[in-house]
């Protein structure tokens, strides 16, 4: 584009901001690297970072101010769910959501739509930056809530957090705390990078420090929800297979019989997460690399807390700034595509496949809770056309799943593929001429 | 050797660099890959139910999968029908 402000953005193909194809299967190669020369089979058949299943420890209260001594210096213990205090050492968990609130319950029950306080719309006039009273002493402290939720006071050193939800949609009603320790994060990204060498862009390599990799909580609004969906179509079972002709002129035909499929699914979804950040939603993969954050979903957010700010000391966050309603269309394409889905294995018996032509989807009930996630993030900011583009390699804070986007350097890429075509074309050209 | 066959044989330098070019570069860049939402969720579904109605025959079609087959294709939406049967413009 030479002039971006001459049209506004086109919007992607289907679905808002979802990306249209199903991703491939994890482990899955585009390629066949036993056909592949040597250098460039051994980093593709390099192992993967490792993602471990996180298990949920036992919970108990929290408060930010530590329940032994008082003090307010809490922080998070890296590596844990736990909070530890600063002064005293004193260590201890923050409330399960899941079972303050029940959220794991009456799924298939859901009647309209749940919103929890966290999740409420966001007010027109809400300012990101607020300013509180300090318990300690009374100075006012300001709080930039764009990126950060707690502070520390500049005259008595108390530190505090916005534990109290405000207008602005930056308090959540839940967060998952980072368990997956930066040192890790660190070893997950070099490995994930090491299986990218060959081809990655010179100056990404030379720059390379993932030591500078920011522990994040994204905001994410967690849905569950009740739905009915019925699609239909047209499917073909093959009735009989001929050739006909001879030689070179040989073909093959098919007779099938047609039938009108149709099918009906009542299903529940627990616990799918959708951006609620404008910015982090937008999955254009043309223009950024946000599709790489969501690649590593899910988390377990079964272990999600209660919100407490002191969770967040020493990362930083972004801002919610998607309500429920702007989030809806994204759910019903999400829900139409698990419907979709599950109908698949119904309609085994058409060999020749089914084309759906139309689908609808009855939205029973949902049920909305906004969270904090955790996320280790590398970026690299190639410079190009149109402000060029950030390249993310992102850690679930989490599971350890990682997913990058590492800039390709284009000349040696067309050089392998141009070398190795033209080796192919020799021996096509031997063979032909060999034969001929 | 017949010309059809031995003009697939010479497509396969150009098609060998293209799928070279394609599969690294997504391996690098890795921009098909998205949250994979319908294998990842907790799903519970109750059995699915339906109607299977022959409405005609097909007879010697050189094509072999129906046109326009989609049931993979989770993600591509199709026409989508209003709860009154009402059809979106």
């Amino acid at each position: 584009m030479s002039n971006a402000n001459s049209r506004p953005p086109v919007p992607p193909p289907t679905g808002p901001g979802s990306p249209q194809d199903v991703p491939p299967l994890p482990g899955s190669l585009p390629l066949d690297p036993a056909t592949l020369p040597e250098p460039i089979r051994d980093e593709l058949l390099a192992p993967d970072p490792v993602a471990i299943d996180t298990s949920s420890a036992e919970l108990k209260d929290g408060l930010n101010h530590c329940p032994k001594c008082g003090a307010t210096d809490i922080r998070h213990k890296p590596g844990s769910d736990l909070l530890i205090c600063v002064y005293c050492r004193n260590e201890w968990h923050g409330a399960r959501i899941e079972e303050e609130f029940g959220l794991g319950e009456g799924i298939d029950q859901l009647e309209g739509d749940v919103i929890a306080s966290g999740a409420r719309d966001i007010a027109a006039d809400a300012a990101s930056v607020m300013t509180f009273k300090c318990t300690g002493c009374g100075a006012e402290v300001a709080v930039n809530t764009q990126n950060a939720m707690s502070a520390r006071c500049h005259w008595c050193r108390h530190v505090f957090g916005i534990n109290e939800q405000v207008a602005n949609g930056a308090v959540p009603d839940a967060v998952l705390p980072f368990r997956i320790k930066k040192d890790d994060a660190v070893a997950r990204i070099r490995q994930f990078v090491d299986k990218r060498q060959l081809f990655a862009l010179k100056e990404f390599k030379e720059q390379f420090t993932p030591e500078n990799v920011v522990g994040v909580y994204l905001p994410y609004m967690i849905v569950d929800g009740r739905a009915s969906a019925d699609v239909g179509g047209k499917g073909e079972i093959e009735t009989a297979r001929y050739t006909r002709g001879s030689g070179d002129k040989k073909k093959t035909y098919y007779d099938a019989d047609v039938y009108r499929v149709r099918r009906h699914v009542d299903f529940t979804v627990d616990d799918l997460p959708l951006e609620s950040s404008t910015e982090r939603g937008n999955l254009d993969t043309k223009v950024n690399t946000n599709n790489i954050i969501n690649t590593i979903l899910p988390f377990d957010t079964k272990n999600a807390v209660k919100w407490n700010a002191s969770y967040l000391s020493g990362f930083s966050s972004e801002k919610r700034d998607r309500d429920v309603e702007h989030l809806r269309p994204r759910l019903e394409d999400q829900l139409l595509s698990i419907a979709r889905a599950q109908v698949e294995d119904s309609v085994h018996r058409y060999d020749r496949g089914v084309r759906w032509e139309t689908e609808s989807l009855d939205v029973h009930g949902t049920r909305w809770v906004s969270m904090y996630l955790p996320v280790w993030l590398y970026s690299y900011h190639q410079p190009g056309r149109n402000g060029g583009l950030l390249h993310y390699i992102a850690v679930n804070g989490r599971t350890g799943e990682t997913m990058g986007s590492v800039p390709v350097q284009q000349w040696k890429l067309i050089l392998a593929a141009l070398t190795v075509g033209t080796f192919l074309e020799g021996i096509a050209i031997w063979i032909v001429a060999s034969q001929s | 050797m017949s010309d059809d066959s031995s003009l697939i044989l010479l497509a396969l330098g150009p098609a060998g660099a293209a799928g070279l070019y394609w599969g690294l570069y997504r391996h690098y860049r890795n921009t098909d890959k998205s949250h994979a939402y319908e294998r990842e969720t907790l799903v519970e579904a109750r059995p699915v139910t339906g109607s299977d109605e022959k409405i005609g025959e097909v007879k010697g079609t050189q094509e072999t999968r129906i046109r326009g087959d989609n049931v993979r294709a989770y993600r591509k939406r199709v026409q989508r029908l209003r709860g009154d049967g009402e059809r979106e413009p």
